[in-house]
């Protein structure tokens, strides 16, 4: 069995955080002061059977005690801590990372499922799973959230806050975020799980995964070449997400720290410099137990916490499984204003003129909608290889009340011609030339990667990308025409649409691997990868001229990525579309100009109107006539065209024999004239009944086809 | 308004073309790029690869009949789907029955043979779901909404009709009854299959200009001959496709299917604003055989052929190449 630190240093530590003397627990385990002095100086060790009454005083089991690796559960109470006033006097209002970002699901979904397959543990070859859910809270469930989250103690920090609001945008947006929750009663928790992923593992303070996402900002940690970050930006949209600036963070950690991996909590909050009760404090807040090593043990930690902890707090994890939960307090998609109406479909019932920036119906859609364009790839597997990644979204309220089944976001449903692409390729059924409907094209597309260090003109190498290009699946496959970019970490990095094509190119999709994505066997793929990670800016969403670019490669580096492009749009364009013939007889212009093509109509010139059939409606009679009952709708005019209807038989090629009228009469709207139909001048809507004779009938009118028109004038 | 005395289906059918090969005369096959057809445009163009000996193309089709079509209680039974290549000019129909692809899908495939023999230019390819309904068998139930254009002739996938130029010298041609027109520098011809212009290259430069590419005042005088002979074409074969219409019974125009209907849909909205094209017709033709009104359509019929040859553009373009070109000289 593993032993860790001695017992007298360690039972002192226990007795500081659960605020015990040495004289009260000699007295609980009815033995002197002196024993228990004798035993925190090391001069002796308890028997035994003590020892199992320490465990009891200290309200832990007895393995604990005697492994000592980890602290007792016993100690201060958790608490938050807020960062103290700088003593310079300095303010700062809000976090510089978080102010990169809007709140935006859809930017949340990119940056924190690229994180996770960036900890995606690897060995066992599993996709790493994260799910996203919308937690809609309200009345009593709301309350005993906010009790969970000490909210009466965060509260006079909010009030500071909003009375700063006016001046800048942290403060107007918490203050906005506090204000919905008391005037809706509702507080949208958006939380994001990953399992089979590394954790938050490492110290509290010192480097590790912990110390950068919960301590410090801008720092990434990632330590694989084809990891998606590296400006370790992403953990602010967390923040930037949440109107509260709150986020609570549970983490099951693939390595152990202090001697366990389950339940590391700990609870961070972003706000603006502040004063409260006199005393000015910097801006973020920690939510977790004070550690007694720190100054007047105020500084909160991580803690351990038990089920129930967790699950009032809305933490609980599935498994033990490794792997990360983030909370996020207060979700708000300030992005879909925008998105609305233009990409979002009817089914959402919106209410009037209510723009909400928090329907967890919409906010599903929407990350339903980014996961599946960003990371249809990682989701893909194919030839006996498992997919990177699986993701589902779920939208619940209060007591599991589910608003939205759990959806598992399906790359062959949000991108399906890419997905049938990339599958060829795992599968190795991709062909030379596009001559079937369905067939996926691969061709090699080579990028010249410079030589670094500032060389200028040199190639390193040949890096062999691939492209694959395969038709869109259907009229819901857009936008058309693009060609998705992605290196190793399979997240889609650019997308761009092939420009000059010609006039009736069948709609295509396409997507490039480069780098490690390419394969490990094409040439230079660690090299590429490495050079297009430096050309990848913060947002991640194209390759090109950076400043890490420039200071490892040379000013001109980026040219090399325009190349690529380059010539990935002419092999595109040689795989779906033919070469323009040129020299023929005439000259192109006169071509074109004598093409039959769709014009813009003429404009109507103003007169007359002319009354159009609308709605038919038709029965064989009795005596085989056809009774036909029909609307006609007339434009807004003064003078209204008589009209004659018109009964023939249709055709498959020449004249359509004409039926004769056996009765015509006007219902509504109209006269019958001499089999002619009179509008009075106003009416827009008209409607009359009539039969054909059966006399003019050349064939038996069960097999026939009925044409009703209306004519101008006469009928002839 | 087309009405059916049985129940059938309101939405169309989709059709999609999968596949085109062609069979050359020494008996081996071609297999086309996707791009010999477009999806867009629904076109065929079978003219791509520049075979000039082919016999017969392979269309790979697909359909998917709407929803509704396969619900047990529906009113029709035996369903049957049949591929419908229909040529206006040589009255060529052919038939192809498909495939369902699975039990219980809608979608079916097949292949369509088109014969070169069969067609002349353009025909038109349908698809139509069939049944037995109320007892009568072959009775359409759906149909497509828009046809495919199968072209065995143009080697571009491009929707619009496109009219024939050629160039030859009118003193010199094979063509003798050009040499009544040796002095004019282009003539129209419709009595050709499509519409063809005749460039008289005896007119000095008229095909260098034509053919040229470069910018400045010499592409905006190219532009302004190409809108005067545009014009030109497109008054004549309006008069062409109306002189040769067919007549129902009962005295009414038929429309026509080969390229006279493409050239008369397309121009009507313009000759008679604000009414259906088969009005449109019905109006024209009355007053091109009745005792009047026909003089006066003349001024809509060449404002339709300006409009489409541009002219105002170009004159436009021309006009301000002038002015710059003034300006300069004057410096």
């Amino acid at each position: 069995m593993e032993i860790g630190e001695e017992f007298g240093p360690w039972l002192a530590r226990q007795l500081k955080l659960a605020g015990k003397t040495q004289a009260e627990l000699a007295e609980e385990l009815g033995l002197t002061r002196a024993a228990v002095s004798a035993w925190i100086t090391g001069r002796s060790t308890p028997r035994p059977t003590v020892m199992a009454d320490i465990a009891t005083a200290l309200g832990t089991d007895l393995g604990t005690v005697h492994t000592r690796t980890t602290d007792t559960q016993a100690g201060l109470p958790v608490t938050w801590y807020h960062r103290p006033g700088y003593p310079d006097g300095g303010r700062e209002l809000g976090n510089a990372a978080a102010f990169a970002f809007d709140a935006d699901v859809q930017v949340l979904a990119r940056e924190t499922c690229q994180n996770s397959l960036d900890e995606r543990l690897t060995e066992n070859g599993r996709p790493v799973r994260v799910r996203y859910t919308l937690h809609e809270l309200t009345g009593e469930h709301l309350d005993a959230f906010r009790d969970a989250i000490l909210w009466n103690d965060l509260f006079p920090h909010y009030s500071a806050v909003s009375e700063l609001a006016g001046n800048q945008k942290v403060g107007r947006v918490v203050d906005a975020g506090v204000r919905d929750m008391y005037e809706k009663g509702r507080l949208v928790l958006l939380r994001v799980d990953d399992y089979n992923a590394s954790g938050l593992t490492g110290d509290d303070y010192a480097d590790g995964k912990f110390a950068a996402v919960v301590r410090r900002q801008l720092e990434s940690l990632k330590s694989g070449r084809s990891a998606g970050g590296s400006y370790g930006l992403g953990k602010a949209t967390l923040w930037a997400t949440s109107a509260l600036g709150l986020v609570l963070i549970n983490s099951t950690l693939s390595v152990p720290h202090e001697g366990r991996t389950e339940r590391r909590m700990i609870g961070r909050l972003e706000l603006p410099w502040r004063e409260v009760d006199g005393r000015p404090y910097a801006g973020p807040a920690w939510f977790g137990r004070p550690d007694p090593d720190s100054p007047g043990a105020e500084v909160a930690r991580s803690w351990w916490a038990d089920e129930e902890t967790v699950a009032r707090l809305h933490l609980s994890r599935d498994s033990d499984e490794p792997g990360t939960s983030f909370l996020i307090v207060g979700a708000h998609d300030v992005a879909s204003l925008e998105a609305s109406g233009s990409d979002l479909d009817d089914d959402i019932v919106e209410e009037e003129g209510d723009e909400d920036t928090r329907d967890i119906r919409r906010m599903h859609k929407r990350l339903v909608q980014a996961l599946g364009r960003d990371f249809w790839a990682a989701m893909t597997g194919g030839g006996g290889r498992l997919p990177l990644l699986e993701v589902s979204v779920r939208a619940l309220r209060n007591d599991g009340e589910v608003v939205v089944e759990e959806t598992k976001v399906d790359p062959s449903v949000e991108q399906p011609s890419r997905t049938r692409a990339l599958r060829a390729y795992y599968d190795g059924t991709t062909v030379d030339r596009l001559t079937e409907a369905g067939h996926v094209a691969a061709r090699n597309v080579p990028l010249k990667l410079p030589l670094s260090g500032g060389v200028v003109g040199g190639t390193l190498g040949i890096h062999q990308a691939v492209l694959l290009v395969t038709e869109a699946a259907g009229d819901n496959d857009r936008p058309i025409n693009q060609v998705h970019s992605l290196r190793g970490n399979r997240m889609t990095v650019k997308k761009a649409t092939v420009p000059r094509l010609p006039i009736g190119t069948n709609p295509f999709q396409a997507v490039l691997l480069v780098g490690e994505a390419a394969g490990e066997a094409a040439p230079f793929a660690k090299e590429a990868e490495e050079f297009l990670r430096a050309a990848e800016p913060p947002e991640h969403d194209r390759w090109g001229q950076t400043e890490e670019l420039t200071l490892r490669w040379s000013p001109s580096a980026y040219r090399r990525i325009e190349g690529l492009t380059k010539e990935v749009n002419n092999a595109v364009r040689e795989l779906v579309a033919r070469p323009r013939r040129s020299s023929r007889e005439g000259g192109e212009a006169l071509r074109k100009a004598l093409t039959v093509k769709k014009r813009p109509k003429a404009k109507v010139p103003t007169g007359p109107v002319i009354p159009v059939l609308n709605g038919l409606d038709a029965t064989i009679g009795e005596a085989g006539e056809w009774r036909i009952t029909a609307e006609v709708s007339i434009p807004r005019g003064d003078e209204i065209v008589p009209m004659a209807p018109v009964a023939l038989l249709d055709v498959r090629s020449g004249g359509r024999p004409k039926l004769d009228w056996a009765e015509l009469e006007a219902v509504e709207g109209c006269e019958v004239e001499d089999g002619t139909l009179r509008f009075p001048p106003g009416v827009r809507r008209a409607t009359f009944r009539g039969a054909t004779d059966v006399t003019s009938h050349p064939v038996r009118t069960a097999l026939t086809r009925l044409v009703l028109e209306l004519r101008a004038g006469k009928g002839e | 308004m087309k009405i059916y005395p049985y129940k059938r289906l309101n939405r169309p059918i989709t059709l999609r073309v999968t596949s085109v090969s062609l069979k050359l005369a020494d008996g081996t096959r071609d297999q086309l790029d996707t791009s010999a057809y477009s999806t867009q445009q629904q076109v065929v163009a079978l003219g791509v690869a520049g075979h000039e000996d082919w016999v017969s193309a392979t269309i790979g089709l697909s359909a998917t009949l709407p929803p509704g079509a396969d619900v047990p209680d529906a009113a029709w039974s035996d369903v049957r789907v049949v591929a419908v290549l229909t040529d206006g000019e040589t009255n060529v129909r052919t038939a192809t029955h498909l495939t369902r692809d699975a039990e219980d899908s809608r979608d079916w495939s097949g292949s369509l043979e088109v014969l070169r023999d069969d067609h002349l230019g353009r025909a038109s390819l349908a698809v139509d779901a069939v049944g037995t309904v109320d007892g009568v068998a072959g009775r359409s139930i759906a149909e497509t909404d828009r046809s495919w254009t199968v072209d065995t002739v143009s080697d571009e996938p491009v929707g619009g009709l496109q009219l024939e130029v050629r160039k030859a010298s009118f003193t010199r041609s094979s063509r003798e009854w050009l040499r009544a027109y040796a002095d004019a520098p282009w003539i129209v011809d419709t009595s050709a299959r499509v519409p063809t212009v005749f460039v008289n290259t005896d007119v000095e430069g008229i095909v260098g200009l034509l053919n040229s590419s470069g910018s400045g005042v010499e592409s905006k005088v190219r532009d302004l001959l190409v809108a005067q002979m545009a014009t030109d074409v497109w008054t004549a074969v309006f008069h062409g496709a109306m002189g040769d219409l067919e007549v129902e019974p009962g005295g009414s125009p038929v429309f026509p299917t080969d390229w006279q209907g493409e050239v008369l849909r397309e121009m009507l909205p313009d000759v008679v604003p604000g009414v259906h094209v088969e009005e449109a017709l019905r109006q024209v033709h009355r007053r091109r055989t009745g005792d009047a009104g026909w003089a006066e359509l003349q001024t809509r019929i060449h404002y339709a052929a300006i409009r489409r040859a541009e002219a105002s553009r170009a004159l436009g373009y021309a006009i301000r190449s002038l002015e710059q070109a003034n300006r300069e000289s004057e410096k």
